[in-house]
């Protein structure tokens, strides 16, 4: 089998296995369905803004924290916008990790909080390898004259 | 597919496929949907990239704005350039409800909500703010695809609405019969009646036509005029001055005297107000306000300019019974006059309401407004269906013809009804007149009815006293109820001292503000609960007050079909002022606190209290299904509204309310 299909095949079942394992969700192949010709990198540029964004909330989210008396609302909040751009690009575990941490918030619950603050961490570290790896793999294919197959 | 693609993504840039930005009418360029304008609002960078990318693959043309401020102001420059909104509910720089409000007043922009939260409270509380549409993140494409119906179809609504406004001006007044169908339709069917609604007072008004098609043959191709609060509050003191039924455009015009303005603008804008009063009141009475609806009222409790002209434009467009105006500004402003934060002039609006037989005249006292007052005489008389005069309510004092079912809460101006209130309020209305609508429009009440609603005191259909004592012992009042159906005030005190909202639970005979919902009955009123019931507290503070208008369903067995009509604003401290069918309930006189309709005790509010109300709602013969739309602050004190239940159901309605 050439380099290429190899690749290819690599590529399907590093997928596949993200999905397995939950790392990712659906709305992760909808955005995959966006890359086009007219933004070939698309999917890169979303996740990069996410990881990005999710660094900040989880600095600032740290830093309310950390505080003498904790502003739960404001930590609600960070956790709430974290929700929704993690749900948006199909970060599945990060967005579950924030349901819990929502929780925790409503119920002010500050230990609570801070372990789910060190799992998005967790999660986001795992993540942004896997994603990194998937887009090396992309490369890769893209580098031996393939194109990247679309998940489903 | 990729050729489609590049095709598309071609098209979707293009701005040149969707027309100009003069924007006026309904602009379908060949190829609609695509290049339809979108303006997206999101501080989440992510999700604002991944928007853009599918409305672009829907082929919209797309903005993208992650400040809300940024987004208005672009907005207001380029007004027109823009066919729909979709914003994120929760924005760092503004509350998207706020956006939302805004654009929804000043330009009249469809305006669809994103968010993680799919609560359903959440979504109601969208819904009830204005939204065209609630979309839960994820967002996929798909869901993207049809926001261009939003636009259709509300500028459909709104090019109806104007071809239609110059024949409404002059004749409003007089062809009651007609408005009254039309308003009970319109409440009835919201939004989307309002085209049939139109048709129908197209033809009523058959003779106006011609005279208005030499002043604009188009009306629906006019630039249209953006109504800014300021100008919208000019607009509302003119009607004020006038008086609701004398409010012609051509007389409100001049009294603007706002150069550039024609009087059909003055006329659609006259003919939106007066649905928009009808949809609080229709709103009300179908007590469909969920505690979102009270939202969250940014501003504090001061008037806002929206609120009153709410009341006021639900004075003039409803048929809100003298009473019922005079009610609800004794409620809502019954607190004395300092109490009360709302910049409410005297109470036209109770005045008006008097003018019919069985009106209660108002006192001046009621801040809120003469704007009310006027309505009631011609309401009263084309009030047939409850309807609407509890739409107008929100914001400001809702008078209820006698007839009218719906009870008009000056609450909202308490609670300085903001842009945002109005538009919930609005949409609320719309929805429970819809409701309401089915309900109520059984019986018309008896214009004789009359009740006064003293403040601070339970409304007791049989007193009838001008004024409001705001010493009155809350419990008083309910005692009597002689006919008084329940009375569903809704307060909400947001006032730190206590002011109370009126919140009682009214036990057989007793009122008791509780969420207003619809507490319809036999000439249910709901008293404007905003005002506090105690003695002690007549003067209602209205800090952020949240009105709660219900338009009270009737029950079938209370008398006259008398719809309350709560329509809550959020409000930091919002109260609720709950008015019920004024009809019996008369509100007059100043007040200070809110009438004695409602029952005086005051509780704090907790959530609890507001499921009374949904209990409330729903144990009414009429089932009403009102869900407590008040929205209480921390440091509100939420009244409940008074349930005035009418004896004959007042143990199902008590039995709802034991807590």
């Amino acid at each position: 089998m050439d380099v290429l299909s190899q690749l290819q095949r690599q590529l399907a079942d590093f997928l596949a296995s993200l999905y397995r394992e939950g790392f990712v969700d659906d709305q992760f192949t909808q955005l995959q369905k966006l890359q086009d010709e007219s933004s070939p990198d698309f999917v890169m540029e979303v996740v990069s803004l996410f990881f990005e964004d999710c660094e900040k909330l989880v600095n600032n989210m740290a830093k309310v924290l950390e505080q003498q008396v904790v502003d739960f609302k404001q930590v609600d909040s960070h956790v709430h916008q974290l929700k929704g751009s993690s749900s948006s690009i199909g970060a599945a575990r990060i967005r579950n990790v924030c349901i819990a941490f929502k929780t925790f918030c409503e119920a002010q619950n500050r230990e609570g909080c801070l372990r789910c603050l060190q799992q998005v961490n967790h999660e986001h570290a795992q993540l942004k390898a896997n994603l990194q790896s998937l887009f090396t793999l992309e490369r890769q294919i893209v580098a031996a004259g393939g194109s990247v197959p679309a998940m489903q | 597919m990729a050729a489609m693609q590049r095709v598309a993504s071609s098209l979707g840039t293009s701005a040149s496929t969707y027309g100009s930005c003069k924007g006026t009418g309904v602009k379908v360029s060949d190829q609609f949907p695509a290049g339809l304008r979108v303006l997206v609002v999101d501080d989440d960078i992510t999700c604002l990239r991944l928007l853009e990318k599918m409305l672009r693959r829907c082929l919209y043309h797309v903005t993208t704005c992650s400040q809300a401020t940024a987004a208005l102001k672009l907005l207001r420059e380029r007004k027109g350039c823009f066919d729909v909104v979709l914003s994120d509910v929760h924005m760092p720089d503004m509350d998207g409800f706020k956006l939302l409000e805004l654009l929804g007043l000043e330009m009249d922009l469809p305006v669809i909500m994103m968010s993680a939260d799919g609560r359903t409270s959440a979504v109601m509380r969208g819904i009830i703010h204005g939204a065209c549409d609630y979309l839960i993140k994820p967002i996929r494409e798909e869901e993207l695809k049809n926001i261009w119906q939003h636009v259709i179809r509300k500028k459909w609504h709104d090019s109806k609405e104007q071809e239609h406004s110059g024949s409404f001006e002059d004749n409003d007044w007089h062809k009651q019969g007609n408005d009254d169908a039309e308003i009970a339709s319109s409440v009835h069917e919201g939004a989307e009646g309002v085209l049939k609604d139109q048709k129908k007072r197209s033809i009523a008004k058959e003779e106006d036509d011609a005279e208005l098609e030499n002043d604009d043959p188009s009306a629906s191709k006019k630039p249209r005029v953006v109504w800014s609060v300021e100008l919208h509050q000019q607009f509302v003191s003119a009607v004020n001055h006038l008086g609701i039924d004398k409010a012609v455009p051509k007389r409100i015009l001049e009294l603007m005297n706002v150069p550039g303005l024609t009087r059909e603008n003055v006329a659609s804008h006259l003919q939106k107000f007066r649905l928009y009063l009808k949809r609080l009141s229709g709103v009300a009475q179908q007590g469909g306000i969920s505690n979102t609806f009270c939202g969250p009222l940014d501003s504090n409790v001061k008037l806002n300019p929206l609120g009153r002209y709410d009341i006021q434009v639900l004075a003039a467009s409803s048929q809100i019974p003298p009473q019922t105006l005079a009610a609800l500004h004794a409620e809502l402003f019954g607190h004395p006059a300092g109490s009360m934060v709302t910049t409410v002039d005297q109470p036209a609006l109770l005045q008006a309401s008097m003018q019919g037989p069985k009106c209660i005249p108002v006192e001046p006292g009621m801040a809120f407004g003469q704007r009310l007052v006027k309505c009631q005489t011609n309401m009263s008389k084309r009030f047939p269906q409850n309807v609407v005069s509890a739409e107008e309510v929100a914001p400001g004092f809702v008078a209820w013809p006698s007839n009218s079912v719906g009870t008009v809460g000056p609450g909202s101006n308490l609670g300085g009804m903001s842009s945002q209130n109005s538009n919930m309020l609005m949409d609320l209305l719309q929805q429970q007149s819809q409701q309401q609508q089915s309900q109520q429009l059984s019986s018309l009440p008896e214009p004789s009815r009359v009740i006064n609603v003293q403040p601070s005191c339970l409304v007791v259909p049989s007193q009838t006293s001008a004024t409001f004592q705001a010493g009155n012992s809350p419990a008083s009042v309910n005692q009597n109820y002689s006919r008084s159906p329940m009375i569903d005030y809704s307060l909400l005190s947001p006032q730190s001292n206590n002011s109370s909202l009126n919140i009682g639970q009214v036990s057989n005979g007793d009122l008791k503000t509780t969420g207003v919902s619809g507490y319809s009955g036999l000439g249910s009123i709901s008293p404007l609960s905003s005002c506090s019931v105690n003695p002690d507290n007549s003067s209602q503070q209205v800090q952020s007050s949240t009105m709660t208008i219900r338009a009270a369903r009737q029950l079938p067995g209370l008398g006259p079909d008398i719809s309350n009509f709560q329509v809550s604003y959020g409000a930091k401290s919002s109260e609720v002022l709950d008015q019920g069918p004024l009809r019996n309930l008369g509100f007059v006189g100043k007040c200070t606190s809110i009438p004695g309709r409602l029952a005086v005790d005051e509780f704090e509010s907790t959530m609890s209290n507001l499921e009374h109300e949904k209990f409330y709602m729903e144990m009414n013969g009429n089932k009403v299904k009102q869900e407590p739309y008040v929205e209480f602050t921390d440091n509100t004190r939420v009244g409940i509204p008074i349930l005035s239940q009418l004896p004959p159901t007042s143990s199902d309605l008590m039995s709802v309310f034991t807590e």
